[in-house]
């Protein structure tokens, strides 16, 4: 337990510089199956400093998770240039873990399988694995269910399992898009006190891409608004509710995050409104 | 099956509240339901078989060349008594089914192997894509003549005619399965830090796995035809020739009979196959099919 506390503190540290997000004129753009360009991106610049957890908001189809993929190194920017600690991205990103909408659990093993799967990849012995998998799922509350699959278990407890195995890693960078998205507002409270929780004690940086502009203030110390596609900054707010944040149902009827959110929603609300003249009535949810 | 206990339980939940009673209701109804069911498939059968054996009798159907039930159960124990004109009829099993099996093992060595290698190396499944796709057009069953002429009368030539059958089936669904595998689950490895070998194991195989074992209860059944139909063009024993023979002796009885031995051997192989299938893929949640058959 020491060893692992130590451990930690020491990743942290030497975590701190490789953990600074830097995108400098990224611009993504596709080809679409019906051979025309579309532009994700055009131009975006933001800068993340190590430990901080950025939330970033914006209309739908605006670039939200194509700038997670690329800061992950699964992706490459059309043009400009993204760099984490300084380094530009050139394959997958060192110390990173992505939490996706989707649950990207591994149907066939368990929990514990599933949680251990990052110490195994990085070529940990498979018993050290293991030990430090069970430590993790009972941090994130599911002790007892190391032996379930995960079409066992609800919605709630399978973000559970995905947390656990994103920082087991111990990761510097932590990349979420729309982790908590599916679930119910109430599991979806729960979860995000857990991962504020989790989140206080190791400080990874965080860039959780989110259309819920409430869980954005509550969690975040920064909220990007970007445009409605091609997606760009369109401005960044710096979120000065203390910390620790405490529950976030609660945090909601402060004063001051009722003035950030009246202040962040009146620019955001142009470009949900833009976003959904465009996709047409019917089609699209106009805030999804 | 859920439906009618689900009614039963409602009815019973409301004349009386104990719980133990309104179980039992529920597994009687079950019971009963099962009951019916096996006496269906009886009757079933015994108006197949008697109908079978009534219309021979009255000369409505020819015995000459349909046979009859009980020529059947006879050729079956004359076989089983005295053996056939090759020797023991167990012999001729074992013959077969050695060679399915070894057919079917290579055929899906082979397929597994090569069909997972293509799915990952996009180039390659390009490059040989239109000749898979003629390889595939082919009626394959007539490279059993080249293989006979080539091989001999030995196994070799059957079990590379059923190993050639096995290996398309298994290939493609092998392929397929490959490329579908969620990219989520394939980015979030990435992530994590897998090599191209580890998520190869940890992911691509396992996802590819229920499509491979879907391919396996057919690819059984090609092996066996593979099997046979090698016999046929040319053997020193096994079913195949056995068949070939009662055909050349005008007795349906004796084809009849090979048949229902045949089928024995498959739903033997179909039953294993299903055991593994339940091993391998026991994480899966029970499908609606599987629940309804339970």
């Amino acid at each position: 337990m020491v060893s692992t506390f130590t451990g930690r503190r020491r990743a942290v540290h030497k975590a701190h510089d490789a953990a600074r997000i830097e995108l400098t004129g990224v611009s993504k753009r596709f080809v679409t199956p019906t051979g025309t360009l579309f532009t994700a991106l055009r131009d975006v610049d933001l800068a993340i400093s190590p430990g901080k957890f950025c939330a970033v908001v914006g209309p739908t189809g605006c670039g939200k998770s194509t700038t997670l993929t690329m800061v992950a190194g699964l992706d490459q920017p059309s043009a400009g240039a993204v760099r984490v600690g300084g380094r530009a991205v050139d394959g997958i990103t060192p110390g990173t873990s992505f939490m996706f909408q989707v649950d990207a659990l591994l149907p066939w093993k368990t929990v514990l399988g599933n949680v251990a799967l990052g110490p195994v990849f990085r070529g940990v012995p498979k018993r050290d694995a293991q030990a430090a998998a069970r430590e993790w799922v009972r941090r994130v509350g599911l002790a007892g269910f190391e032996d379930h699959h995960p079409h066992q278990l609800s919605g709630g407890m399978r973000k559970r399992v995905s947390l656990a195995a994103a920082l087991i890693n111990e990761p510097s960078i932590l990349l979420m898009d729309e982790p908590f998205g599916a679930l119910d507002v109430q599991t979806k409270a729960i979860m995000s006190n857990e991962l504020l929780g989790l989140w206080e004690q190791a400080r990874p940086s965080v860039i959780f891409v989110t259309h819920d502009l409430e869980e954005a203030i509550a969690l975040a110390d920064q909220v990007v608004v970007m445009t409605a596609g091609p997606g760009t900054v369109k401005a960044v707010y710096d979120i000065d509710l203390p910390r620790p944040r405490g529950a976030v149902q609660e945090i909601r009827f402060e004063p001051r995050f009722l003035e950030l959110h009246h202040q962040i929603w009146a620019s955001l609300r142009d470009e949900v409104e833009a976003a959904y003249a465009r996709t047409g009535p019917g089609t699209q949810g106009g805030r999804s | 099956m859920t439906e009618p206990t689900a009614a039963t339980s409602v009815i019973s939940s409301r004349t009386t509240t104990d719980e133990t009673a309104v179980t039992a209701d529920v597994r009687a109804s079950a019971r009963r339901r099962r009951v019916k069911v096996w006496a269906a498939r009886l009757a079933t059968l015994v108006i197949i078989i008697g109908g079978w054996q009534l219309l021979a009798s009255a000369k409505i159907v020819d015995r000459f060349f349909w046979g009859q039930p009980s020529g059947i159960v006879s050729q079956l124990n004359d076989w089983v008594r005295h053996g056939t004109a090759y020797g023991s009829i167990w012999v001729q099993i074992w013959t077969t089914f050695k060679e399915a099996v070894l057919g079917f093992l290579f055929g899906v060595l082979a397929g597994v192997i090569i069909g997972v290698l293509l799915g990952q190396f996009r180039f390659f499944a390009e490059v040989l894509n239109p000749y898979i796709k003629v390889a595939n057009a082919i009626p394959r069953i007539v490279l059993g003549s080249l293989f006979t002429v080539a091989l001999g009368l030995g196994i070799a030539a059957k079990v590379s005619l059923a190993a050639v059958l096995v290996f398309f089936v298994v290939f493609f669904n092998a392929f397929q399965g490959v490329r579908e595998v969620d990219r989520n689950l394939l980015n979030n490895a990435r992530v994590l830090g897998a090599s191209r070998a580890a998520v190869t194991r940890h992911v691509v195989i396992p996802s590819a796995l229920t499509w491979i074992i879907a391919s396996l209860h057919v690819a059984f059944g090609l092996a066996i035809i593979g099997a046979i139909v090698g016999e046929f063009l040319g053997a020193q024993k096994g079913l195949g020739l056995v068949i070939a023979t009662a055909q050349n002796n005008f007795n349906p009885d004796g084809v009849f009979a090979a048949m229902f031995i045949i089928a024995v051997l498959a739903l033997t192989a179909e039953g294993l196959i299903a055991l593994l299938e339940r091993r391998l893929l026991s994480w899966r949640p029970p499908s609606q099919a599987e629940a309804a058959a339970a």
